[in-house]
């Protein structure tokens, strides 16, 4: 995973250097600069010529203090060291809730928001998929179990973004059951207990969208993965002993299936996140994904976006290392043989 | 298992045949559509709004009206060269266009406008009128525009609209609102105010005055006529086109979106960029994975330890937000789009070939070629690649569906590539401003189906091709 981490590392570095997009940011803010600095030094300085010099030995300054002077490969690398310590700088235009424009205020105030909705819809997923999955298994080929291999096929080929535009026309603009977007109504309701209520139900759209574009895929994984560890001997072993069938389904089937349940997990969570970045923007919930439809659009804010792509590869690899971790707890070989 | 065999049994297996069947019909529609279309669709038609200026705006498609029953007005487009009839009069020629309709429409037309193209004259400019016959008899002029006369340093013949037609939009022109002013107050007595037109020209034109309130003027159905006349000054004077639009409140299979654009043109040229984008992202990154994945299989030793922990890292990067940052900084273009699609496409199957190989190179006809003296290259490309072709084939039409959603997702989020319309951006503008929540169903429901069905097909292609190539999979014989 840290490799991972390093090659995303590596990869913004390339691109911000090698199309020249850090030198442009950079001579454009010392241009800004300077004409600040023109206005405010026309009050002492009356001749044009001197006022030049003054100017040049000042952007001289400047491009040094900035790091303009020096080629990209040896500037980047020390601005990852310090976007690595979470300095991540200043934003242009968009601004935290309570009005900071440090990168790091907008973008952490984000994080929570952003979790909420995918560990929610998360667990959702993978507790149907365990229980609809474990329950399939019992019932292979059946009409339900090929239609929920059908329509977990299907599933792959819809955009989640798009079922949430979708929702949001049929229940929320015909229907008018449930709010189209944001996190709170308008004025936020003050009593902790209604404000809870009022979060739960503008996240229902969204959670709803999440869920239903990977609960398909979910059962029929941990379907075909159950299926697998139920053929095997000690499965038979357990019920020729005369075990309770429930006890076999958990003890002998279940808990074996855990790990690789866990792998898929893990394999699913980019896909999560990648789902949750579009799905947040489409019901403007105040996520991290929003945040970078936000910065996108209109003048777009390249400092947000740089800390966004770092934060998300973060928070992706820390969920892997969670995931991970949680693998070697269920998987007993794994602890037991390094 | 020979080719024939395999597509027969393609076909029998339920989703093996609607694949080939949908898959069939894109083709199908792709060809006509770049045989059709012009290739800088985007640029000199999708993004001019010029092209659009005539259609109606953010309306439903014309089907509506039969679903819902509403008698919602539809859209009439009238143009002439030729002119119908040629008179003489005092002043010169009179060209004259007639073009008669019936409405049967409880609404009003949305909007009335004419355009002007190419018109010529030699000494004195010509002069053009346009009447309104209605179907109680009643006829009246709604405009009269006197084409330009020469400027003080300009020498005849003189040319008129030909790069930039001239084109008036009725429902908002004063000397219009004063025409039926006119109008209502010989025909009907009703005196009424400009204020009191302004906004309704389509309805009275279109209209007669209810019973009680003299405000209101219900629709009045039937034959009615435009009238185009152009008094030209001299023989060989000439109008190049004219063209006439009732403008209506349904339009095309697709209806419009806000800027009048046909929705139908638009998702149509998207199919053709979706497949393009599905092949070619799903082509090139199957290719590095199997060759990458023999490779690692074959070779064994470090190359394999190399691969390996390279294709791992890769296959691990969360994909969309790097996307989103080099596209970003890099700018928004369909080549950057499928090159890192690509580049991080090819792992997984990597992956699974290098699996297969290994088991392979321990079989005896491998051994017996490598025996041969047959050189690495050659075993791995002439002996080994033949035998998983038909997985990687199944391998390469999964791939598609993910590269054409991904493309929708990166437009969606408004870096899409601006020259090419591609159903996500249809989708990101029905989006952006505001289409989805008044409701217009019609820009936001057909693109995503689009991505979908095509999607899907890719996907039904695949599921049926599998059981085929891996063995495992095969149901057995009945």
């Amino acid at each position: 995973m840290i490799g991972v981490f390093f090659l995303v590392l590596l990869l913004l570095v390339l691109t911000l250097g090698l199309t020249g997009f850090s030198d442009r940011i950079l001579s454009a803010t010392i241009g800004e600069q300077l004409r600040g600095e023109r206005t405010a030094l026309a009050e002492t300085i009356r001749d044009p010529d001197e006022m030049e010099k003054v100017l040049d030995k000042r952007r001289e300054e400047l491009e040094i203090f900035y790091g303009l002077s020096t080629p990209w490969y040896y500037r980047l690398p020390r601005t990852v060291l310090r976007v690595l310590t979470l300095d991540l700088g200043e934003a242009r235009t968009l601004r935290s809730f309570d009005g900071s424009n440090r990168v790091f205020d907008i973008v952490t105030e984000r994080v929570p928001n952003s979790m909420l909705l995918l560990t929610t819809s998360l667990i959702i997923t993978a507790t149907i998929g365990i229980i609809a999955g474990a329950y399939l298994a019992t019932r292979q080929g059946s009409w339900l179990d090929r239609f929920v291999s059908a329509f977990a096929a299907v599933s792959f080929a819809v955009p989640t973004w798009w079922i949430g535009i979708l929702l949001i026309l049929i229940l929320s603009i015909q229907l008018r059951i449930l709010p189209s977007g944001g996190m709170y109504s308008t004025p936020p309701p003050t009593q902790p207990l209604a404000r809870f209520f009022d979060l739960l139900q503008h996240a229902l759209l969204p959670v709803i969208t999440l869920v239903l574009v990977s609960f398909g895929p979910s059962i029929y994984s941990i379907r075909t993965i159950t299926l697998n560890i139920a053929q095997e001997d000690h499965v038979k072993i357990a019920r020729a002993k005369g075990l309770p069938e429930s006890r076999v389904r958990l003890r002998h089937i279940l808990r074996v299936a855990a790990p690789p349940i866990v792998t898929g997990l893990m394999f699913g969570l980019a896909g999560s996140l990648s789902g949750s970045i579009l799905v947040e923007t489409v019901f403007n919930w105040q996520g991290m994904g929003r945040l970078y439809y936000d910065a996108l659009a209109g003048t777009p804010d390249e400092n947000v976006i740089v800390a966004l792509t770092f934060i998300f590869t973060l928070m992706y690899v820390v969920i892997r290392i969670v995931l991970e971790a949680l693998y070697v707890f269920l998987d007993p070989r794994v602890r037991y043989t390094d | 298992m020979s080719t024939a065999n395999a597509l027969r049994e393609l076909l029998r297996s339920g989703p093996g045949l609607a694949g080939t069947a949908l898959m069939v019909l894109l083709f199908v529609v792709a060809l006509y559509v770049l045989l059709a279309f012009p290739l800088d669709f985007g640029e000199s038609q999708w993004s001019n709004p010029v092209v659009w200026v005539d259609n109606p705006k953010a309306v439903p498609p014309v089907w509506i009206n039969a679903l819902r029953g509403g008698t919602r007005p539809p859209h009439h487009v009238f143009e002439g060269t030729e002119p119908h009839t040629v008179q003489t009069a005092r002043s010169g020629p009179v060209h004259t266009w007639r073009f008669p309709f019936t409405y049967d429409s409880s609404h009003p037309p949305t909007f009335l406008a004419v355009t002007l193209t190419d018109v010529n004259y030699a000494e004195r400019p010509p002069l053009l009128l346009i009447s309104l016959k209605r179907p109680d008899g009643k006829q009246l002029r709604i405009f009269r525009h006197a084409v330009r006369g020469p400027r003080e340093d300009e020498s005849g013949p003189f040319k008129r609209y030909a790069q930039t037609p001239l084109r008036v939009q009725l429902s908002t022109d004063e000397a219009t609102v004063s025409a039926v002013q006119e109008f209502v107050a010989d025909e009907f007595g009703l005196r009424l105010d400009g204020a009191q037109i302004g906004g309704r020209v389509d309805r009275i034109l279109f209209g007669v005055p209810g019973d009680e309130a003299d405000e209101e003027f219900a629709p009045l159905t039937g034959d009615y006529e435009i009238i185009i006349q152009a008094a030209l000054r001299a023989e060989g004077d000439s109008v190049g086109k004219v063209r006439f639009v009732v403008g209506g409140a349904v339009f095309g299979w697709m209806g419009t979106d806000s800027l009048g654009r046909d929705l139908a043109r638009g998702l149509l040229f998207g199919l053709p960029v979706a497949i393009l984008i599905g092949i070619s992202a799903a082509l090139l990154s199957t290719a590095i994975g199997t060759t990458l994945g023999i490779a690692s299989g074959y070779l064994g030793g470090r190359a394999d330890i190399a691969i390996q922990r390279f294709s791992d890292i890769v296959a691990n990067v969360p994909v969309l937000p790097l996307l989103i940052f080099m596209l970003f900084i890099i700018g928004p273009s369909l080549w950057i789009i499928i090159f890192i699609l690509v580049a991080f496409g090819w792992p997984g199957l990597t992956i699974q070939v290098r699996s297969m190989v290994l088991h392979m190179r321990t079989n005896q006809l491998i051994e017996a070629i490598q025996s041969l003296g047959a050189s690495r290259r050659r075993v791995m490309f002439r002996h080994i690649l033949p035998q998983i072709a038909p997985y990687v084939l199944a391998q390469l039409i999964f791939a598609a569906p993910s590269a054409i959603l991904a493309e929708a997702g990166l437009s969606f989020l408004g870096l899409g590539d601006p020259s090419i319309p591609t159903w996500g951006q249809i989708l990101e503008t029905g989006f952006r401003t505001g289409g989805i929540y008044v409701g217009y169903w019609w820009w936001i429901v057909p693109p995503g189906l689009c991505i979908v069905l095509t999607a899907l097909t890719f996907m039904l292609l695949a599921l049926g091709i599998e059981p085929i190539v891996n063995p495992r999979l095969r149901q057995p014989a009945q």
